[in-house]
């Protein structure tokens, strides 16, 4: 695979589309099929935009389905173009996140404009995860997400919302909003518990709600862990459960010890994940911190 | 089995504070000044205690490792679930695409039969038109997963007790826990008993705890892989017919290809 060559014949191909848009665009051009000609620019386009991957020169690639893209657009060709916008996204993802969100977005654009919000839907999760992972932007991920998750409740695609609805509310409680964290862990959870297929994953989110009240304050926790006990039998139980009924003692007699042994108790049979070990470490501080005033 | 290493030696007097004193001594209780003083069938008999509480302790080891299993898996089947049922509604939306794709595909079909003759124009007026099919916007197909899951769930409830009764190895266990216990209570045990005894029992109960937690564990495993099963045969179902429904838009879509190409 001569594939530095590829890149030649794909500088070629970009310098030829390029006289031929100039060309259409001219009045003799235009009479004559200009659209012919837009037309063939496009396949050229988008064929030096594969020799460019194939060559691994990503924002090259990503320049060319744009182009490409705007070509599209400028033929009415709405459904081409956002394709090729998508090309060009998943290009420059690997070498400028940014442009690359700029052509989703784009895309996205133009999907919601089709009443296409399925796929814009899974464009938002895409920008969202480019936030997540490489661009570290979590506000803004939580936007995308949020956007993604509204698009599939529209849909009537409750699993894929509740998947974006999850990563929403875990890292809104990263971010200290607890009471969006709760009031979403607790959505999901009621919508799941009634499905005989989903219930089993419904006590990890009753869970979660519940660590996220007790952060804030340990009366609404205790509050809450009744309230789920009656909404869904099966989580008193759960061994979130009695944990959570263990730490909410120990938080009452503010005795760190207990509170640490009963985590480990528990991450001795089933290990604790990341985001809920900054959660207790977090409620762990507030028995520290705390002078004794409790309820 | 046999060199056991003579660590904290639970039988011995109640308030033992005995270090253990080296590595493996062996059976050579002439060491032990306490142990001397025991005729051989007492120092036999304390030998099977130790091995005794040996077990019962690695037995609950044992299962507290298995019910950290239990989790796991019913964590992966969790997810797996969840991942299913993504896909089911993925599949639907798919079929739906196709139905309309369908649709389009006939009214395209009109149209270039009266484009191609005055002939075909008549034809079409005379054939029913494609009833517009109501948009499907279907309500939530609830993936309610299927009744045999429900039935599946009662009827596993039904047996659990008669389960429980019957199974050879949990009567075994509870008789041989405290049986076990029974039985040290004569001889050397009226000396040292007591504890011993309480050792052992807390062992077992911890043991039988666990095992009803692996068993409610199992339960609940079982009927999400049966959940999981009927699902994916449910989708196996829908995937078959969506493969029907493609390839015959396939085969339309290239003879309408053609019909267009020879109008020009």
């Amino acid at each position: 695979m001569d594939n530095s060559g590829k890149e030649k014949e794909a500088m070629q191909l970009i310098a030829e589309a390029d006289k031929k848009v100039k060309s259409s665009g001219s009045f003799l051009g235009g009479m004559f099929g200009g659209n012919h000609k837009v037309e063939d620019a496009c396949e050229m386009y988008a064929r030096a935009a594969n020799m460019f991957k194939m060559a691994k020169n990503w924002s090259a690639a990503g320049n060319a389905f744009c182009q490409a893209a705007r070509l599209h657009m400028q033929m009415q060709n709405k459904l081409d173009s956002a394709t090729s916008f998508v090309d060009a996204g998943n290009a420059y993802k690997k070498a400028d996140p940014h442009e690359a969100i700029n052509c989703l977005n784009a895309a996205i654009d133009i999907y919601t404009d089709m009443g296409r919000f399925t796929i814009a839907a899974k464009h938002h999760m895409t920008i969202a995860e480019i936030y997540e992972s490489e661009l570290v932007d979590i506000e803004k991920a939580i936007a995308h997400y949020e956007q993604a998750a509204d698009y599939y409740k529209g849909e009537e695609s409750n699993s894929s919302a509740n998947k974006c609805l999850l990563k929403v509310g875990s890292y809104s409680a990263q971010l200290e909003q607890y009471p969006k964290a709760v009031e979403i862990f607790e959505q999901v959870a009621s919508s799941t518990m009634d499905n005989p297929l989903l219930k089993y994953n419904a006590k990890e989110y009753f869970w979660k709600a519940a660590l996220c009240h007790f952060i804030v304050d340990e009366l609404n926790a205790k509050l809450a862990v009744e309230k789920y006990e009656g909404m869904f039998p099966a989580f008193s139980d759960s061994r979130e459960c009695k944990l959570l009924k263990k730490l909410l003692e120990a938080h009452e007699e503010q005795n760190s010890e207990a509170f640490t042994e009963a985590v480990k108790e528990f991450d001795s049979i089933s290990r604790l994940d990341q985001w809920q070990t900054t959660m207790l470490l977090r409620i762990k501080k507030t028995i520290q911190g705390d002078s004794g005033d409790l309820k | 089995m046999s060199a056991y290493p003579k660590s904290h030696n639970p039988f011995a007097a109640d308030d033992d504070e005995e270090e253990n004193t080296g590595p493996s001594r062996g059976f050579n209780f002439d060491d032990d000044p306490e142990e001397s003083s025991l005729s051989p069938a007492e120092r036999r008999q304390k030998q099977l205690q130790r091995e005794v509480t040996h077990t019962a302790q690695s037995a609950v080891d044992s299962s507290y490792r298995s019910l950290a299993h239990i989790y796991e898996s019913e964590k992966v089947g969790t997810e797996t679930a969840e991942e299913l049922i993504r896909q089911g509604e993925a599949l639907n939306r798919t079929e739906r695409m196709i139905d309309n794709m369908e649709q389009d595909m006939r009214t395209s079909q009109r149209h270039i039969n009266s484009i191609k003759s005055v002939w075909g124009g008549v034809v079409n007026y005379f054939k029913a038109k494609p009833e517009a099919r109501p948009p499907q916007k279907d309500e939530p197909v609830s993936y309610d997963g299927s009744s045999s899951l429900q039935n599946a769930l009662s009827e596993s409830r039904r047996h659990e007790a008669k389960y429980q009764a019957s199974h050879p190895n949990l009567r075994k266990m509870d008789t041989s826990g405290f049986g076990a216990s029974a039985s040290l209570d004569n001889e050397p045990s009226d000396q040292n008993g007591y504890p011993r005894n309480k050792q052992l029992r807390t062992a077992h109960q911890q043991l039988d705890q666990n095992l009803d937690e692996m068993s409610l564990g199992l339960r609940r495993l079982k009927s999400l892989g049966q959940g999981l099963q009927s699902e994916i045969d449910n989708q196996d179902v829908s995937l078959d017919r969506l493969l029907n429904k493609v390839d015959s838009m396939d085969g339309k879509i290239s003879s309408t290809d053609r019909q267009l190409k020879n109008l020009k």
